[in-house]
């Protein structure tokens, strides 16, 4: 071990600059690139079409011109890691000042970096818009015959919603960012006032820090939703099929989401309550970050209502939607003591924020993609996924998931980016926790390798899945009417015709305990 | 070679895995379960109980193990009444989560597939969907009124602080505090930034056409006097920084450019929170550096919580709440700025405690950047 990482902060190989850029990067490359690209970017690619019965995406030309944005943003971004003075450092928010100016090199990383960092992130919002427009075309759009809006799947309520959080939100961040670059490149002062560097009073007059924060957060904090909600339809669709029952409150489910879209965007300056803001604004935000929990509180009872008295298939998906229940749960409540200022003053920028961040978004965001791929895996590859592999990854996963993240709670009083905590004497009796935590991230680590290995191994090797049992959860919507091969257009000859919402499970009709949305009703037979 | 190992044994692992995998999936399909879940079903029902159970007892056992390591209690007026709201909403949330958690996976258990089970219909109710909207909604108003009363008390209009406060201007440099108090006439010196009058020796570009100006000093640690109300007037030269008092409870931003600040009480003493923790079976351990029990040497500490750079970490300064008598003693022993403004030797030995303190103080070599910092910045004030 030691001949690898060298023997802790003192003497150890990673120094504090390139710490700073590796924690700049993960935060980067997680929230954009893996959770908002790997959730909106991928599933509403392949169940939007799938679950509408579209043949296609509405514009092919901006689904490959946001592809190849986001491909190109990926490569900046990656490219920065190999320059010589290092990627970006100033933490994934990259507030200014200290990335706001390039003639001083604060850290190493704030210089080209930086810039890529802002290139990147360009592109990436570029991408974004272009992948979200079309995403709410489509939806609104190109619905087979019968499907109106509420006879939707939630997952595609839940990626509609995405895509508008997504189109309001991301160009403020386009502004934040570009405003920056003019900083650096420019000398201009959106963000820079009253800057002393080196005893000399600089040039730059009349800007504020405190604006781009405003601008960051305006995306922000929608962005933790873009990532989340996703997952929420994933799961709720999930949930219900291995459930063999309708999800629990159809409406009150997409309204939530409605309703936290909508607050979404109110609540931005939850993460400034302690910038010196005027302390009665501080106020309406802790009223509207609070009332976010009402909706998503209903999600929650909904979820639980919906597996009570099921004839519950243990699936992996289905373990791992569980398992996002959970981690919803844990996290989202302690995103009431961060809402609420006065709670959030000794709590903000520690290690409690980490906590919760990571385990509402972080873990439960990544439950539910899992859970996605392991339901629409046979869909994907035509192949079924190895359950057990699946069930070892899922429990590994969620003992670690909290055996890291629960007791990071404890560290309330650490400040977070602290390169090494030792040298306050405040701080001294956390490294225990430290150590367990690392310990169980690296177990967690190699689970994952299992899924990656898993995802490889059944891709090539793994169970068939035959024509005839294209419907192998027994599930209503109508991606599993189409053929197990892939071919442009998805549907031989006609469209599906829809004639009923997609959660007629064990409704007590017919012989199986599904009712597939292209069957017309019979009488005596609901609509919902 | 430990490396080589490591890697060896880890693919074999994983291809003992897959192997698993792969004989469990072929004997299900020799005996056409393929596709059927109960079996696995039961097995993997039984392990989230467990998980369950572990869960808790780890939740149980880990707050047992952590509580003597958490700060002492607050030492601020604020402190006590932020905790009294952060121990509610803990009350409220945890029950929530204990009961929320205990349905889920409970029913996950009980519900679990079986041959000859169907599942019930339940596709709404309106009833149940408004009381478990309207609890959240009843607990959350709780919660905010509370929260936004106290809320005006820890900020309240600049007119309505105490008339005796003591009044500290804390500025955030990288990687260092600029602590100024306003001497024995109690008044700041007022700064004038312009490009002529900040200079590397007056960073803070302190106008010293202010007679206000001319016994204010800085300080390499923070005094404050108990139950004696203190304001910090806060800011920031470079980039942001956050003035952090873990045993306070509180935190504030530092912006240049933009004036903020944080008033409180200290309620504490060092000496009264050295007593408490005296019975704390963690400070009770010998320090192995002074060879005297951890709670002997019990200090505050000021912090930066906000990312400023490569040092971040290294903005560490020691603060003592005292008497007023041993305050003023402290105070008397200070040498004001204004002279070492007009006598550079004097500027050096007024702010040279300070360079030697984190100096000192930085065990850890990277941390003596910050150090460094300091000395570069007592350099300048030297020219
Ligand atoms: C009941 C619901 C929630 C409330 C009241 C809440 C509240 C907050 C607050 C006030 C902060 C700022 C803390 C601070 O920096 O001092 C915060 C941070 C954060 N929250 Fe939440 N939150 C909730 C749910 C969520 C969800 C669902 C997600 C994501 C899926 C999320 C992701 C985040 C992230 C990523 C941060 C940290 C950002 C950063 O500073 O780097 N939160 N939350
Ligand atoms: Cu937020
Ligand atoms: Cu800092």
């Amino acid at each position: 071990m030691e001949s690898i990482l060298g023997n802790g902060p003192e003497g150890g190989k990673l120094t504090n600059e390139f710490y700073y850029s590796l924690v700049t990067m993960h935060g980067t490359i997680l929230v954009f690139f893996v959770l908002t690209a790997g959730l909106s970017g991928t599933f509403a690619n392949l169940l939007i079409p799938y679950q509408i019965g579209a043949r296609d995406m509405a514009s092919g030309f901006l689904n490959m011109l946001s592809y190849w944005f986001f491909f190109t943003s990926g490569v900046v971004m990656l490219a920065s890691l190999f320059i010589q003075t290092g990627p970006a450092s100033g933490g994934w928010t990259m507030y200014p000042p200290v990335n706001g100016m390039s003639n001083v090199a604060v850290n190493q990383g704030s210089g080209l970096g930086t810039d890529l960092w802002i290139f990147s992130m360009a592109l990436f919002i570029v991408s974004s818009l272009l992948g979200g427009l079309n995403y709410i075309a489509t939806i609104l759009n190109l619905r087979t015959k019968g499907m109106s809006m509420f006879k939707m799947p939630l997952t595609v309520w839940a990626l509609l919603f995405t895509a508008i959080l997504g189109v309001l939100g991301f160009p403020a961040l386009l502004a934040a960012v570009v405003l920056m670059e003019f900083d650096r490149l420019l000398d201009t002062s959106f963000y820079l006032s009253n800057i002393v560097l080196n005893g000399q009073l600089m040039d730059y007059k009349g800007g504020s820090p405190i604006l781009y924060q405003h601008l960051f957060w305006f995306l922000g904090h929608p962005e933790v939703y873009i990532i989340i909600v996703p997952a929420m339809g994933l799961v709720s669709e999930i949930l219900s099929v291995n459930s063999r029952k309708p999800i629990f409150g159809y409406r009150a489910m997409v309204i939530a989401i409605g309703v936290i879209v909508c607050l979404g965007f109110l609540v931005w300056a939850h993460h400034m309550f302690v910038t010196g803001m005027n302390p009665f604004i501080g106020s309406i935000f802790v009223l509207f970050t609070l009332l976010i929990a009402v909706p998503s509180a209903v999600k929650v009872f909904n979820w639980i209502t919906t597996i009570w008295r099921g004839n519950l298939r243990l699936t992996p998906a289905m373990l791992f939607a569980i398992g996002f229940v959970s981690m919803f749960i844990s996290g989202g409540l302690t995103g009431i003591f961060l809402g609420n200022s006065t709670v959030d003053i000794p709590l903000h920028d520690t290690y409690f924020v980490v906590a919760h961040f990571h385990i509402v978004m972080g873990v439960a965001a990544f439950f539910g993609m899992f859970a996605g791929v392991y339901h629409w895996f046979p869909k994907m590859f035509g192949r079924f996924i190895n359950d057990t592999l699946g069930y070892i990854h899922f429990f590994v996963t969620i003992v670690c998931a909290y055996a890291i993240f629960f007791p990071m709670h404890f560290m309330l009083s650490l400040p977070r980016r602290y390169y090494i905590y030792t040298n306050f004497q405040t701080f001294q009796g956390l490294e225990d926790i430290s150590k367990f935590i690392s310990v169980f991230a690296i177990i967690s680590f190699l689970a994952q390798l299992l899924f990656v290995v898993n995802i490889i191994y059944s891709a090539f090797k793994g169970r068939e899945m035959t024509n005839d049992a294209r419907n192998p959860w027994g599930s209503n919507t109508l991606e599993w009417t189409t053929p197990v091969e892939h071919f442009h257009g998805n549907w031989h000859g006609e469209l599906p015709e829809v004639h009923r919402w997609p959660y007629d499970y064990s409704n007590g009709f017919g012989k199986e305990d599904f009712r597939p949305q292209t069957l017309p009703l019979e009488p005596g037979e609901e609509a919902h | 070679m430990a490396t080589l190992i490591t890697i060896a044994v880890l693919i074999l692992l994983y291809i003992v895995l897959i192997q698993v995998g792969k004989t469990v999936e072929k004997v299900r399909e020799l005996r056409g379960e393929s596709g059927d879940y109960e079996k696995s079903g039961n097995i993997n029902a039984t392990l989230m109980m467990v998980f369950l159970v572990l869960f808790f007892a780890g939740i149980v056992y880990s707050a047992i193990y952590m509580w003597p390591k958490l700060l002492p209690a607050s030492a601020s007026d604020h402190g006590l009444k932020i905790e009294a709201l952060f121990n509610l909403t803990l009350l409220l949330t945890g029950i929530v989560f204990i009961i929320t958690h205990i349905l889920l996976f409970w029913f996950t258990y009980i519900y679990r597939q079986q041959k000859g089970r169907k599942a019930y219909f339940f596709a709404h109710n309106s009833t149940l969907e408004l009381v478990w909207s309207a609890i959240p909604a009843v607990t959350m108003a709780i919660l905010v009124v509370w929260g936004i009363k106290v809320w005006f008390e820890i900020f309240p209009n600049h007119d309505d602080l105490p008339k005796n406060r003591i009044v500290i201007e804390a500025t955030g440099k990288q990687f260092n505090w600029l602590i100024r108090y306003p001497g024995k006439d109690g008044v700041l010196g007022r700064r004038l930034i312009t490009k002529e009058n900040v200079s590397p020796t007056n960073e803070l570009g302190i106008d010293f056409s202010d007679p206000a100006s001319h016994d204010d000093f800085f300080a390499s640690e923070i005094h404050m006097v108990k139950d004696r109300p203190v304001e910090f007037l806060l800011g920031a030269l470079d980039v942001l920084h956050s003035f952090y008092l873990p045993h306070m409870r509180l935190k504030m931003d530092c912006v240049p450019g933009v004036p903020t600040g944080l008033s409180f009480t200290p309620i504490r003493s060092n000496d009264d929170t050295r007593d408490l923790l005296k019975e704390n079976p963690d400070w009770q351990k010998i320090d192995p550096e002074t060879n005297e029990p951890r709670w002997k040497n019990f200090k505050y500490e000021l912090a930066c919580a906000e990312l400023c750079g490569k040092s971040h970490y290294g903005m560490q300064m020691n603060v003592f709440v005292e008497s007023q008598k041993e305050y003023d003693a402290w105070m008397n022993a200070q040498k004001p700025i204004y002279a070492g403004a007009a006598k550079a030797d004097t500027a050096a030995t007024a702010v040279t405690p300070e360079t030697m303190e984190m100096g000192k103080d930085s065990t850890v070599a990277p941390a003596k950047e910050a150090g460094n910092a300091v000395e570069a910045s007592t350099a300048n004030a030297k020219h």
